[in-house]
């Protein structure tokens, strides 16, 4: 041979051979790969809160001599501020040097200085000066971006409200609010234990006149124990009060000038003192800080079904501190929460998941700390006037696996319940992410369409491959996997727009076919008795059975439908879904488990029935021979002899049947009604994982939380038909040794 | 008879009758749709229905159903004239209606908005009578319709110009944008140039609005006034008829000619009215190109590792392991693949390659989003396990002894695989093809998600530059399907378009599939020789 | 081996020294020494399983396909051993064509059947082409049967007939060495004695060495005989005096049908 041929035909033989080696192992690999890039993007879900210190700087030596009250910190990190005695706020540029910018407060009367300072909603503060007055100072930052496209930000503190100090007594606790109409509220902690509550109102009636009315009164029903800690919502409608023997008191204050009590209970077993109360981003619940360093949120529950009223109950109990909390700023961006204990500890939770999510300790207690309205900086404060400023990585705090398969008792709800609602039109929204109901609404949905679906498959394989016509064999496979071939979207929507609402007219119809269908079936085998003696027909029996009975099939049914009407008014007295819901009390969902079950099981009936018919034709014909040379009737044979030796593949078949079932996407989201609710009822409708990923993916924002629990749901989609998949490949490849070909 | 139970006979005729329900549910599902969608475009009568109260309701009968408390049926018409009545269809009492009748001179309009209009002709504007010849008011109406259809080309070529000169605006502020990007200053000449280039664009467009404007007013002077059953009048442009006929007096022939029309505007035409009236052209062709260059990824692909997998791996647990998982491929949910390929082609990929190389039209995506590109990558990922079964059982049902045959005669195993091996095994290949591509045809799930539109402003395919436009979004006749069924704000008006979408997958699968079994039924036949 | 009853064969053309095959860790063949004389015809015998395949299947490096094989010993071609990277395997199968138990055409026509191991090679003129099909075709006694339909698909022609056309691309490329691997097995008795006249006419030109478990059909067209038994080489040499006077036990039990 030619050496040069010779040298030309090798070398491509090595280049085929490299590529498709590396080819071949590179696609399988990528491949495979899906599940491990899948799991990735869930995966941050379980990760938790990490900081990073973004700066440490020594706060200039006077401040020490006049002491802090409050600090804070603006969305950008880069201005964290303080609020000193003498009034002053005091911001820094940590990234431009220790230059500060200081802004007096204007003191109510010349001399005053601050008591005390409490931080709420945003960047606004209630400053309380020593003699009694309060005013509400608001700080903005107003960003500005310059023609190098440099952003600078301008600091403002902007005055809301004022209260003159109260008539008597010396000021305890302070807490002003401004709802959004205007309404400006006060409620004073008195030295004597008593509260006093200031309202400004302001309302414009039908002509567009303004009138302001003010009201001033002491509230009651505060037991004789001191009063520890104060907490008023956001538009000043509900106050809460905390003592030291450990009770917890809501007032409703909505109505102006009045104040109704609507809770006074012991909040402990051990009546252990309440240190600080502050409400969670969303006013609805309550966060308590106890002298023994416990954090627990509270919010009004109806407690019994008879009860008019709602009262508050202990729903959220947070990984405690070692010693008593000393105070608690909730995150302006969600439900997390801030505590710090007198031993400067901090301790960032998040409620609704419960999730304890980082603790600070630095070598110097801390003594003040504030977090960024978007809750990604933090401020803080220690003993020896050394700042601290940390970015704070927290993507995920409300996901934990308890939030996604457990029972959570949400706000608002009376009970803890497993709920998929993922979005609201509110920020202050918690959104609630199980993925227990909707790993339901999969098993359910695929649950039923199974029922309908392996029955029909595995029967009318056994018919194909052992009873029937080797012809007709030839044809009705192909038909059937031609079936199997057609798309899902339409098996959808002729379900969803052809068939529901056919199946709402006559529900009835449908459990009279029920009865119908089996009933003509035996008449029919009987008649047939006596027709099939004549030779005429004898030709069209072994073999064709089947043909025979599709006309009396059709009859069956359409004799149901006929006669549905008749029995709707004579058993459900005229109007199916009202009799159901009378007596049962189920909803009839025109979108409902009927027509899933049909239409999923339709669309996986060919693929059990494909692999049933192949695995029961593997069966050696020499087995059937012997079975039936012993005497024994085709129907014995089949049931004794070629099921047992086929069972292998008819069990792949269901499993890999039932793979599809679970992720099948566009028929459940087309016919189902797509609500999550826990329902076994046949006539409701569900939200299955697939379906609930094609509908919610394209509003998630990406990287967000939502958006990674629906790779978890993919996830859990991925390894449910993986498994499924695999038992069914080992059973087959043990068919496949033993049959040779399968 | 007693025989007859003993022996389980009855058992067969279970078996035989679970198969016929099988059976008859895919005969039901087909002749579902082959018979609601083939009748969409047959026009049908007209009737105009007088009622008891002295009302009169006109419309086509689209069924009627037995009334639940009274005795009788009832009808529901499709009465159309969205515009007057606010509704499409009506449920009318058979024992409200005194009288019946099939009025030759009644007229239905389809029109470019608001659906059908059901009613006669009153009269025809000046300027429409003058481009007729006298004679009977409707075949007037139709030369004056097809004079106005012949002016309307010259709009549309203002319009193709318009298109032209917009796009070449956008080009020039997407430079514009770039400069500005790259750091050069407002004052730097390229940038002058770009600027008055801009400005000629302008004005050219605003000469051809212009132009636009004055030739829309000229035709919409051409008008027809048409009066409904109750006699209320409307006068309408005739630029907004799409086409006129009078269903009562059409005979078969003109029905069948109208049936043809239809028909080629179905498959060709674009689509009107939130996709519920017209054609399906920017649907078919999404979806046809979108199965080409899936085929274009997942075909070598799959051939590759199938061949890989059957005639250079060495047989093992390894293997037998990869097997398992292109098996199980096959069957992952392919909404999970769907996010794969968002998470992966969209974000990952797609904007790695806008952070590379369109930096300057941050933040709006270019590559980020979904698209065409993205949805094949992703279809031909979960086409690849089909192709690769497929390949792999046509190759291993090849005998060893060719393989044999072909190296104990000095061939290498390249020259094997090209000359023996593959021509063999291509029915087989080509049976694994086919099922994907019918796959990827009707798969709609993973689509939504990486970049399947409703209305989609352009083709991935056009005239501009650089022609292929990969990254936009596309139309796709299964979501086409989802859409106007499930999103539409008229699902009763939609239902036609959505039974005769469904009619065209249907057979657009279904021939697929037939074809990709009947050959591999035919292969199945072959190799038999040296088993003898 | 020391009870080995061998003849020394003057002019060999493939000579098997101390060969030694292993399956994975089961050892097929123990070394066996043979030398195959050039133009002649050698049969191997034995009963199945007994190695004479594998054997085979060394002396082209068939075997390299299977898994796990190994080889220990040494195989000359020429005086040139086989079993090195040195030797190309391709070269080497084009010194030693194969035809196998069951006929193998490829799905393709009869003359490109022929041509195939030319083509592999880069071999375009098409008078080389037809001058090869009508010579090997010729030499494997099927000319004249086939060349009305040279362009129709092999697959079409008798059991006979294609082993023919098997043999007849064996020995398109000119080998010096054709192995036989039971080419009659699958063959009724009528073209069984066409091939077999085949193999006595081929001599002349090329070695042909031949695995066959029919005695009769080895006496009849072999020139030399070894017989082999559980991997091991019991006794070799000439035809007529193996099957008239064996010197062993074992083959005189085997040729006179005893066991196997």
């Amino acid at each position: 041979m030619n050496r040069k041929v010779l040298k030309r035909i090798k070398r491509r033989d090595r280049i085929a051979r490299y590529v498709i080696t590396v080819g071949g192992m590179a696609i399988i690999f990528s491949v495979i790969l899906i599940l491990f890039l899948i799991a990735r993007v869930a995966f941050p879900l379980f990760q938790g809160a990490r900081t990073e210190m973004v700066t440490q700087f020594p706060l200039p030596s006077s401040t020490p001599a006049v002491p802090l009250v409050a600090a804070g910190l603006d969305d950008y990190r880069e201005h964290p501020f303080v609020f000193d005695r003498d009034g002053v706020v005091r911001f820094y540029s940590p990234h431009e040097g220790p230059v500060a910018t200081e802004l007096r407060l204007q003191p109510p009367v010349p001399s005053a200085r601050v008591r005390s300072v409490e931080r709420f909603a945003g960047l606004s503060f209630g400053v309380l000066w020593d003699d009694g007055s309060q005013t509400l100072e608001q700080v903005h930052f107003t960003s500005s971006f310059d023609e190098h496209g440099k952003r600078e930000q301008d600091q403002q503190v902007v005055r809301l409200a004022s209260f003159p100090p109260p008539l008597s007594g010396t000021v305890k606790l302070s807490l002003v609010r401004v709802s959004e109409d205007g309404r400006q509220t006060q409620v004073t902690l008195l030295n004597d234990g008593s509260l006093l509550v200031r309202q400004h109102v302001e309302s414009e009636d039908l002509f567009g006149n303004l009138s302001a009315e003010s009201h001033e009164f002491a509230l009651s029903g505060q037991p004789d124990e001191e009063i520890a800690a104060l907490a008023l919502s956001g538009g000043g409608n509900t106050l809460y009060a905390g003592t030291d023997q450990g009770t917890l008191l809501r007032w409703d204050l909505s109505e102006p000038g009045a104040a109704e009590l609507r809770d006074r209970l012991p909040a402990f077993p051990d009546r252990r003192a309440i240190t600080v109360l502050a409400l969670v981003f969303g006013d609805v619940s309550l966060a308590v800080g106890d002298a023994k360093g416990g954090v627990s949120t509270w919010f009004p529950v109806r407690v019994n079904a008879e009860e008019e009223g709602k009262h508050l109950q202990r729903i959220h109990t947070l990984t405690s501190h070692k010693s008593a909390v000393k105070s608690i700023y909730p995150s302006l961006r969600d439900k997390s929460l801030v505590s710090m204990d007198v031993e400067g500890v901090l301790h960032l939770d998040h409620m609704t998941s419960e999730r304890h999510l980082l603790s600070i300790e630095t070598d110097t207690p801390l003594l003040l700390s504030s977090l960024s309205p978007d809750g990604r900086g933090l401020f803080a404060v220690d003993a020896s006037g050394m700042a601290h400023l940390w970015e704070v990585h927290n993507p995920h705090p409300e996901v934990s696996l308890k939030t996604l398969f457990g029972k959570v008792w949400y706000e608002g709800y009376d009970a803890p319940a497993y709920m998929w609602q993922s979005s609201a039109a509110t920020d202050d929204f918690e959104p609630k992410m199980s993925l227990t109901p909707l790993i339901f609404g999969t098993i359910k949905g695929t649950f039923y369409a199974m029922l309908f679906a392996v029955p029909l498959a595995i029967l009318g394989a056994i018919y194909t491959s052992q009873f029937g016509n080797p012809r007709l064999r030839g044809i009705v496979k192909p038909a059937v996997e031609v079936m199997a071939a057609i798309p899902s979207v339409i098996i959808g929507f002729l379900a969803a727009l052809w068939f529901a609402p056919l199946l709402e007219k006559s529900v009835p119809a449908l459990f009279v076919s029920l009865a119908f269908v089996p009933l003509f079936l035996l008449l029919a085998i009987v008649a047939w008795q006596f027709i099939c003696k004549y030779p005429l027909c004898k030709k069209l029996d072994r073999g064709f059975e089947f043909l025979l009975l599709a006309p009396v099939l059709v009859a069956a049914v359409f004799c149901a439908i006929q006669l549905g009407p008749v029995a709707e008014s004579m058993f459900f007295g005229g109007n199916f879904q009202l009799w159901l819901f009378g007596e049962t009390g189920t909803r009839y969902d025109a979108r409902n488990n009927i027509i899933i079950a049909f239409a999923l099981g339709f669309a996986v009936i060919p693929i059990i029935f494909t692999m049933a018919e192949d695995a029961l034709s593997n069966v050696p014909p020499s087995l059937k021979a012997a079975s039936l040379a012993l005497g024994a009737s085709r129907w014995q044979t089949v049931w004794r002899v070629i099921l047992p030796s086929g069972s292998p593949g008819i069990f792949a078949g269901t499993m890999i049947g039932f793979g599809r079932a679970i992720g099948e996407t566009m028929i459940v989201l087309m016919a189902t009604g797509n609500t999550a609710i826990m329902d076994w009822s046949i006539f409701n409708g569900m939200r299955p994982l697939s379906s609930n990923i094609a509908v919610e993916i394209p509003e998630a924002p990406v990287d967000g939380s939502l958006y990674r629990v629906l790779f978890l749901s993919a996830v859990i989609l991925f390894v449910m038909t993986f498994v499924l998949n695999t038992v069914a490949e080992l059973v087959r490849q043990r068919l496949r040794n033993k049959y040779g070909r399968f | 008879m007693k025989h007859f139970w003993k022996k389980g006979e009855p058992f067969v005729w279970l078996t035989g009758a679970a198969l016929s329900i099988t059976l008859l549910m895919a005969a039901v599902l087909i002749v579902v749709v082959v018979v609601n969608g083939l009748g969409v475009f047959w026009p049908s009568r007209v009737v105009t229905a007088t009622l008891q109260d002295g009302g009169a309701v006109m419309g086509e009968v689209v069924r009627s159903e037995s009334v639940h408390e009274a005795e009788g049926e009832r009808l529901q018409l499709k009465i159309g004239n969205r515009d007057l009545y606010g509704l499409d269809f009506r449920w009318v009492d058979e024992s409200a209606i005194s009288r019946l009748e099939y009025a030759d001179d009644t007229l239905v309009l389809e029109r470019m908005e608001y659906g059908n209009f059901y009613g006669r002709l009153v009269s025809l504007s000046s300027e429409a009578l003058a481009v007729a010849a006298p004679g009977n008011p409707f075949s007037q109406l139709r030369q004056a319709h097809r004079h106005v259809m012949q002016q309307k080309t010259q709009l549309t070529k203002v319009d193709e110009e318009l298109a032209v000169v917009s796009s070449r605006m956008a080009r020039t502020q997407r430079r514009e944008k770039s400069l500005l990007y790259k750091g050069r200053s407002a004052s730097d000449p390229e940038f002058l140039e770009l600027r008055q280039e801009h400005a000629a664009l302008q004005h050219e467009s605003e000469a051809l609005m212009q132009r636009h404007a004055e030739l829309a007013g000229e035709l919409h002077a051409y008008s027809a006034t048409f009066a409904d059953v109750s006699g209320r009048e409307r006068t309408m442009p005739l630029i907004e008829l799409v086409r006129f006929y009078q269903p009562n007096s059409m005979s078969v022939f003109s029905k069948i000619q109208y049936y043809v029309v239809r028909l080629v505007e179905l498959i060709f035409g674009s689509p009107r009215e939130s996709n519920t009236e017209g054609g399906l052209f920017p649907a078919i062709f999404g979806t046809v190109m979108l199965i080409f260059v899936m085929s274009l990824f997942s075909f070598p692909l799959g051939v590759l590792a199938a061949i890989y997998l059957r005639e250079y791996a060495r047989e093992g647990l390894v293997v037998r392991m990869v097997r398992i998982a292109v098996n199980n491929l096959a069957g992952i949910p392919s909404i999970v693949y769907g996010i794969f390929g968002l998470a992966f082609f969209v974000y990952g990929i797609g904007g790695s390659i806008d952070r590379m190389f369109f930096p300057d039209q941050l933040p709006t995506p270019t590559y980020g989003t979904g698209g065409i590109l993205w949805a094949s990558l992703t279809l031909s990922l979960l086409t690849v396990p089909v192709v690769i079964v497929a390949t792999e059982e046509a190759l291993g049902a090849i005998p060893n002894g060719v393989r044999e045959g072909s190296l104990a005669l000095g061939a290498t195993k390249f020259q094997t695989l090209t000359r023996i091996l593959l021509p063999m095994a291509s029915p087989g290949i080509m049976t694994g093809l086919i099922l994907a591509m019918a796959r990827a045809a009707g798969e709609v799930a993973p689509l939504m998600i990486t970049g399947v539109v409703k209305i989609a402003p352009a083709l991935p395919l056009d005239g501009t530059f650089p022609f292929l436009h990969l990254d936009r979004k596309f139309m796709h006749l299964g979501f086409h399907i989802y859409d106007i069924g499930f999103q539409s704000p008229n699902v009763e008006a939609a239902k036609p378009m959505v039974f005769v979408t469904t009619l065209l997958l249907v057979l657009i699968v279904l021939v697929m599939s037939s074809v990709a079994i009947y050959l591999r039924n035919k292969m199945k036949k072959r190799y038999t020789y040296g088993t003898f | 081996m020391s009870d080995t009853y061998s003849v020394t064969v003057t002019d060999p053309i493939v000579q098997v020294k101390d060969l030694s095959f292993y399956y994975g860790t089961a050892k097929a063949l123990h070394n066996i020494s043979l030398d195959f004389p050039k133009n002649m015809v050698t049969a191997l015998i034995g009963p199945s399983g007994c190695g004479k395949s594998t054997l085979l299947r060394c002396l082209n490096r068939m075997n390299d396909l299977v898994d796990k094989a190994r080889v220990e010993g040494s195989i000359l071609l020429d005086g040139t051993e086989i079993n090195t990277p040195a030797m190309d395997v391709i070269e080497l199968r084009r010194r030693i064509g194969m035809v196998f138990q069951k006929s193998n055409p490829f799905p393709k026509t009869i003359y490109e059947n022929v041509v195939y191991g030319l083509r592999i090679a880069g071999v375009r003129d098409k008078a080389v082409l037809d001058e090869t099909v009508e010579r090997s075709l010729r030499n494997a006694a099927l000319w004249d049967e086939v060349k009305d339909r040279l362009h129709e698909s092999a697959l079409g022609m008798s059991g006979g007939q294609m082993q023919r056309l098997c043999i007849a691309r064996a020995i398109a490329v000119n080998p010096e060495v054709v192995l036989m691997d039971e080419p009659c097995s699958a063959l009724d008795p009528k073209s069984t004695a066409r091939v077999e006249e085949l193999i006595s006419e081929l001599r002349e030109k090329y070695t042909i060495i031949i695995v066959t478990h029919n005695m009769q059909q080895a006496a009849r067209v072999s020139d030399y005989t070894a017989f082999l038994y559980e991997g091991v080489m019991v006794e070799f040499g000439v035809t007529e005096a193996l099957f008239v006077k064996p010197r062993h036990k074992q083959t005189e039990d085997y040729i006179t049908g005893r066991f196997g």
